[in-house]
């Protein structure tokens, strides 16, 4: 029953543990001087910031690291199916559409940028969500050194490797192919 | 000729013509033989018992079931997903659709033939839309749709499908204000007023009221009325609908709690 009291409910006032006035996260509301819940679930903080966490998966917002697959190409724009949000997929068939512009793929030499050499269809890529973009799409970039290409299969039809952040090797038949690859965690 | 038409392959077919089964009379409490000014079973302020549970739609990202008397609506809730074939909002919509099951009322109804779960529907989208934080959620769509199952007092479909979007839309982790619950009243013929009332009751009503509120935060989200009424009347029956609506606010806070916990 104890842990019973500690869930919040939508609308709820939260009582706030006596020290600095904390900021408020996602979850929580500030109304007519009250804070309130707006989610099911447990108050948790984060430093001096006050969250109810969220499990369930939520639209792309600014900021937000993305995955998906390049669904088309074309010399300006590459149009990606995202399916993953901040680490939490979405649920089959919901998936959200956003546009790589050719001048967000990387951060330097923005104007020699050949999208055929930087992407291949069916590539998983590894993006941060600029702005809300159109009202078809998310604007994408991959302007870091840790997004990009993160999975690709090569013409041989094997999952390539990465050599450089411009190349992978596609171990059966040791081609080169160009992507812009996404610098693999932990090196 | 009319029968071939309506005829729908998609559909389990029912029979042309169905008629509900005839009861002996003992078998019906709320038979004309008595005085339809006497409430039976209950008090005038007093509603049906609430079983509320929310999450049993596995598929969903969040639905509800309730059940009041003979009134038994299910609601699941999708979203909130990148809206289609809409100019850029900064808002997100909500959009609730509500169906009436074929066997839902006493004489088996062909679907989409009149505007009742139509008009039903604004009345709910209108009663849960100030509570959903739609500002947080740019060019998404959530998507509210109602079942009703079992028709016992087309008010209480309206309530019981409010609360259930509510609680659904909770269970689905969308931001809210606070939840919504609702309450009807029907003003009889000889002035009383009677919470809940249910299709038999209906019947011997002057006019009706459905209510929706946050007791949490004491704020009033929709109200609609039919029928005649004088202005005490409505007041009346606003008041004691709000008094009942923190009883069903408890009923779907334990209902969340209970789900919540199971987890």
């Amino acid at each position: 029953m104890n842990q019973d009291d500690n869930i919040l409910l939508p609308g709820q006032p939260v009582t706030i543990p006596n020290g600095a006035a904390p900021d408020l996260g996602g979850g929580l509301y500030l109304k007519d001087g009250v804070i309130r819940a707006s989610l099911v679930g447990k108050l948790s903080r984060v430093g001096n910031t006050l969250t109810i966490p969220r499990p369930r998966p939520h639209p792309p917002a600014p900021e937000s690291v993305v995955l998906g697959s390049v669904i088309r190409l074309s010399p300006l724009q590459a149009v990606i199916s995202i399916t993953v949000v901040d680490g939490i997929p979405l649920p089959q068939g919901e998936d959200f559409t956003g546009v790589i512009r050719v001048n967000d793929v990387r951060a330097t030499e923005k104007d020699k940028v050949k999208l055929g050499e930087c992407f291949r269809g069916g590539d998983v890529v590894r993006g941060i969500v600029l702005s809300l973009g159109d009202s078809r799409s998310y604007y994408v970039s991959t302007a870091r050194n840790d997004l990009g290409v993160i999975f690709a299969t090569s013409e041989a039809g094997a999952t390539m490797d990465p050599v450089s952040w411009q190349e992978m090797r596609c171990p059966k038949t040791g081609k080169l192919e160009k992507r812009k690859c996404a610098k693999p965690d932990g090196l | 000729m009319a029968q071939i038409t309506s005829f729908d392959r998609r559909r389990v077919n029912g029979p042309d013509d169905s008629f509900p089964p005839i009861f002996s009379d003992e078998d019906q409490p709320g038979s004309s033989s008595s005085s339809p000014l006497q409430r039976e079973s209950r008090k005038p302020k007093d509603i049906r018992p609430i079983f509320l549970q929310t999450g049993l739609i596995t598929q969903a990202n969040g639905s509800a079931y309730i059940e009041t008397g003979n009134s038994k609506v299910v609601c699941a809730v999708y979203g909130p997903r990148q809206a289609k074939n809409t100019s850029y909002s900064e808002k997100g919509k909500l959009n609730v659709e509500v169906k009436f099951a074929p066997f839902a009322s006493q004489r088996r109804k062909v679907p989409n033939r009149d505007a009742e779960d139509r008009s039903l529907a604004v009345l709910i989208h209108q009663a849960i839309v100030p509570s959903v934080r739609l500002e947080l959620f740019p060019k998404s769509s959530m998507d509210v749709f109602l079942t009703v199952i079992e028709n016992d007092g087309i008010q209480s479909c309206g309530t019981a499908g409010t609360i259930a979007a509510s609680a659904a839309l909770a269970d689905a982790g969308i931001e809210m204000l606070g939840l919504v619950v609702s309450c009807a009243g029907s003003v009889m013929s000889n002035g009383e007023i009677w919470l809940d009332p249910t299709t038999r009751e209906l019947e011997h009503s002057r006019a009706s009221l459905t209510l929706s509120c946050m007791p949490a935060l004491g704020l009033i989200t929709n109200v609609s009325q039919t029928g005649q009424v004088t202005p005490q009347e409505a007041i009346q029956c606003m008041d004691a609908c709000e008094e009942r609506c923190s009883d069903i606010h408890m009923v779907v806070a334990s209902a969340l709690h209970k789900n919540q916990s199971a987890l």
